[in-house]
């Protein structure tokens, strides 16, 4: 009997996880593992986000001091690698939405280039603005 | 001819969807909430602060404002929705029996909820 299963499920995961796996794929296939990828780590961030915001509540000390620490230069690069987790996931997912509503199919390979142009310039200006202060 | 079409549609991994389920669309009316919620959330608590992070001070008056108040709540629960939405469909990946499938999307739907309270918490006693 598990002798059988065993194949299944590892069947079942290499199909799971087979969207990670890029090599010798088309653009299509890289978008949809960014978009992925950039998720995962969204949803981490999200929950850290959360509870780094319940300092607020042990009021002003707490906050204050944190904010001071959120200021250098170490974690102002990680609010750059976020802001490009944010603009990859949105972008991406602003074309992954025409897509699945047949409009610009046939341009995706274009709208994805396009997205990934957009993010660099986007980025550019941001940590420029960023770590400049 | 089918080989062909086969391939495309392994090319395109969004095309393998038969139809819109229910989910995806909420997937993408969220996403599209987002962009303009996490944008204005970013430009707001990031960009347009002197220093890129608002002091205490600055949060409680920020939060105090009713409009903005509302537009935070609701980035809230657009973010949670978007993020458990986001964490099914990876999960579904793994082919669930329909039994588990369900028991996912109540999990999920739980961690939804108290993420969003504890969200509403944190805003009131920061306001109060």
């Amino acid at each position: 009997m598990a002798t059988l299963e065993q194949p299944l499920e590892k069947s079942k995961y290499r199909r799971a996880g087979r969207w990670f796996d890029v090599r010798r794929r088309k653009a299509g296939m890289w978008a949809y593992a960014l978009n992925r990828i950039t998720g995962i780590g969204l949803v981490v961030y999200l929950y850290l986000h959360l509870g780094v915001l319940s300092l607020l509540s042990r009021g002003p000390t707490s906050w204050d001091s944190f904010v001071s620490l959120a200021r250098s230069p170490s974690f102002l690069t990680l609010d750059v690698i976020l802001l490009a987790g944010f603009l990859i996931h949105g972008l991406n997912g602003l074309r992954v939405a025409l897509t699945g509503f047949n409009i610009g199919v046939k341009q995706q390979k274009v709208l994805f280039s396009a997205l990934i142009l957009v993010t660099i310039v986007a980025l550019t200006v941001a940590e420029l603005k960023i770590l400049g202060g | 001819m089918e080989n062909q079409l086969e391939q495309k549609m392994l090319n395109n991994p969004f095309a393998r969807e038969p139809k819109a389920s229910s989910g995806w669309l909420w997937q993408v009316f969220t996403g599209v909430g987002l962009v303009f919620l996490l944008g204005l959330h970013f430009i707001a608590n990031h960009f347009i602060v002197k220093g890129g992070l608002r002091d205490f001070a600055n949060v409680v008056s920020y939060l105090r404002n009713p409009i903005i108040l509302v537009l935070e709540v609701l980035f809230l629960v657009v973010v949670t929705t978007h993020a458990m939405l986001g964490v099914r469909a990876i999960v579904m990946d793994f082919g669930l029996s329909d039994r588990i499938e369900k028991r996912l999307s109540q999990a999920l739907t739980i961690i939804g909820v108290l993420t969003v309270v504890y969200g509403l918490w944190l805003t009131w006693t920061i306001i109060h």
